[in-house]
């Protein structure tokens, strides 16, 4: 039975309808920012989801076969994703520059009655920080991304008709020169879109955030759509709890690995203690900023962290969709973090986490959820082989995956 | 010789026989007894009724007893053993207590696992009864062993040799303790 696909579409085009309600509302910078947290949060799944494929590839694995071919469904949206960013580089040539990254306006005043124009570190920064190579990079990245999974989706709905193991060998090679160039693009898409919102401030630490929100989203999804599939009834006798052990370890692997990178980054700057590097957290300390960030400690690392130690709680359905659902929403709260208080009120203070630029937040993510979803649906329903590679040399060894 | 033996062992010739036979030891309710295979055979700890192990349990007592140890390490040394202002920091704050809890918190899960390791397998162990078997070696080889102990509450030497008899064991013979 083909899963239907216009809810989905529906709660996009009613998120996209709410954001544009947004722009008349709060005005066109806030709903616009609103709008680039709705798509990094997504294309953060996709990366994600890019990766898991291009890491199965390069470790020849055997256990993750099942899951591959739901990710390569869900990169069927890299090319909606490029189609929902293109507003806000259409926007930042259009509109006034500075509608939402500061740093496109030379006019733009910063503290002490300065410009950006007169700024000295944004004329250190000048030849990376220019709408010309925004626009050319988020082209770029844009293109590896949907390059890269037009190839791995080719190799493997290919190899489901014809079964040639050379479609497996072809991937791995995707892999080997894939992830590399993942990481850069997403690496710089990070530091572009995002950390670019505050260009004063230093982190070598941000691309390196933005990959294990990638990671743990997608795991977080994948154990979602497993699920879901093994409820259908579709992948009763071919899930078994070793596939959901394995990708719970994963999901822990990366909740670590997410609380290391975040600690050491406020941690080295918390420690050296410098005005250019401490200014964006003490930012993020006014109003209720603060308390979004005790819930980051708690609610993003230190539950999940605990919830996934336990081999029940990975292994049993009702827990681990549980784990699995509060991971997305803390990726939400996590780039809120992150992208938000770029957002100032008329004292240059953060305007607070609590405000209705929330509700834009969310509906952004709703919006551009619902056409990503609505993306894998599509795809889904017309593959031959929608469950799983049914001809990939590996699939019988994921089929009987153990301990 | 000493009256009571060590137990029972009985040979099987593949690897679902002795698969099956463990399903039934395992339903006639044995609790002290194992298989000898020589190789792993993939859901035997389910057949043998085996819990998941408790080693896990050892680690996060290992895992908190480190965290626990580095803060504590670090706010008295430096706050309360020989208060020491460092860089304009407060005498303690937890976060710079972190990487040395953190490396604890690592380090001792790691003790805990080993050492909890070594004591439910009963580590180290220079000697078992079943090394007296003259066929053991092929237990490494081409053969399959169940091993009823007579510590075990249900053990009866004339009815647990029948149970292994039942459930196609063959040369069903008294290990010496």
């Amino acid at each position: 039975m083909e899963p239907n696909a216009s809810p989905a579409l529906l709660i996009g085009a009613a998120g996209i309808a709410v954001v544009i309600l947004g722009v008349f509302v709060s005005g066109l910078h806030v709903a616009a920012t609103a709008w680039l947290l709705g798509v990094v949060y997504w294309t953060a799944m996709a990366i994600g989801a890019l990766l898991m494929i291009l890491i199965h590839h390069v470790f020849d694995a055997g256990w993750s076969v099942v899951l591959r071919r739901q990710y390569e469904h869900g990169l069927a949206a890299f090319k909606w994703l490029a189609l929902l960013f293109l507003p806000l580089l259409v926007l930042s040539w259009i509109a006034p520059h500075d509608l939402i990254w500061p740093w496109m306006n030379m006019a733009h005043p910063i503290a002490n009655g300065h410009t950006v124009g007169t700024d000295e570190l944004y004329e250190k920064k000048a030849a990376f920080l220019n709408l010309h190579m925004l626009t050319l990079c988020s082209a770029i990245f844009f293109a590896v991304w949907i390059w890269l999974s037009a190839r791995l989706r080719k190799a493997s709905f290919t190899q489901d008709v014809d079964g040639d193991v050379r479609w497996t060998r072809k991937s791995r090679v995707t892999a080997a020169f894939g992830i590399p160039l993942t990481a850069l693009a997403l690496t710089f898409a990070a530091v572009y879109w995002i950390k670019s919102l505050e260009y004063h401030w230093f982190s070598t630490m941000f691309g390196v955030w933005y990959f294990a929100n990638c990671m743990r989203g997608a795991l977080s999804l994948g154990v979602l759509i497993m699920l879901w599939l093994y409820n259908r009834g579709d992948f009763k006798g071919i899930l078994n709890s070793n596939h959901l052990h394995s990708i719970g370890q994963l999901m822990f692997a990366f909740t670590v690995f997410w609380g290391y990178v975040s600690f050491s980054q406020y941690f080295l700057i918390w420690n050296a203690n410098v005005p250019e590097e401490t200014f964006w957290y003490n930012l993020r300390e006014h109003g209720d900023w603060w308390w979004v960030g005790m819930f980051i400690v708690f609610g993003t690392f230190l539950l999940p962290f605990l919830s996934l130690l336990s081999y029940k709680h990975k292994v049993t359905h009702r827990i681990i969709r549980r784990i699995a659902l509060w991971i997305l929403f803390v990726i939400f709260i996590d780039l809120s973090f992150n992208l938000m208080p770029a957002l100032k009120d008329a004292h240059g203070e953060p305007q607070p986490f609590l405000s209705i630029n929330l509700l834009w937040s969310v509906a952004a993510v709703a919006g551009v959820g619902g056409i990503c979803v609505w993306a894998y649906l599509r795809s889904f329903a017309t593959a031959a082989a929608r469950l799983i590679p049914i001809r990939d040399p590996r699939i019988a060894e994921c089929l009987t995956h153990h301990e | 010789m000493a009256a009571q033996p060590y137990g029972l062992i009985a040979t099987f010739s593949d690897t679902s026989s002795i698969y099956h036979a463990a399903e039934k030891v395992r339903d006639a309710g044995y609790k002290n007894w194992d298989c000898i295979t020589p190789l792993p055979i993939h859901g035997l700890d389910k057949a043998m009724g085996v819990k998941r192990s408790i080693v896990p349990r050892c680690s996060l007592g290992g895992g908190i007893t480190g965290f626990c140890t580095g803060m504590s390490l670090i706010w008295y040394t430096d706050a309360f053993d020989y208060p020491l202002i460092v860089g304009g920091k407060p005498l303690f704050s937890p976060l710079f207590a972190f990487p040395v809890s953190y490396e604890l918190t690592i380090l001792f899960t790691a003790f805990a696992t080993i050492i909890g390791m070594f004591v439910l397998n009963g580590l180290p162990m220079h000697y078992h009864p079943v090394l007296k078997y003259r066929n053991i070696r092929r237990g490494m080889d081409d053969l399959f062993f169940i091993v009823i102990e007579a510590s075990d509450p249900r053990f009866n030497a004339a009815e647990t040799r029948a149970l292994l008899g039942a459930i196609g064991g063959a040369n069903i013979e008294e290990l010496e303790a």
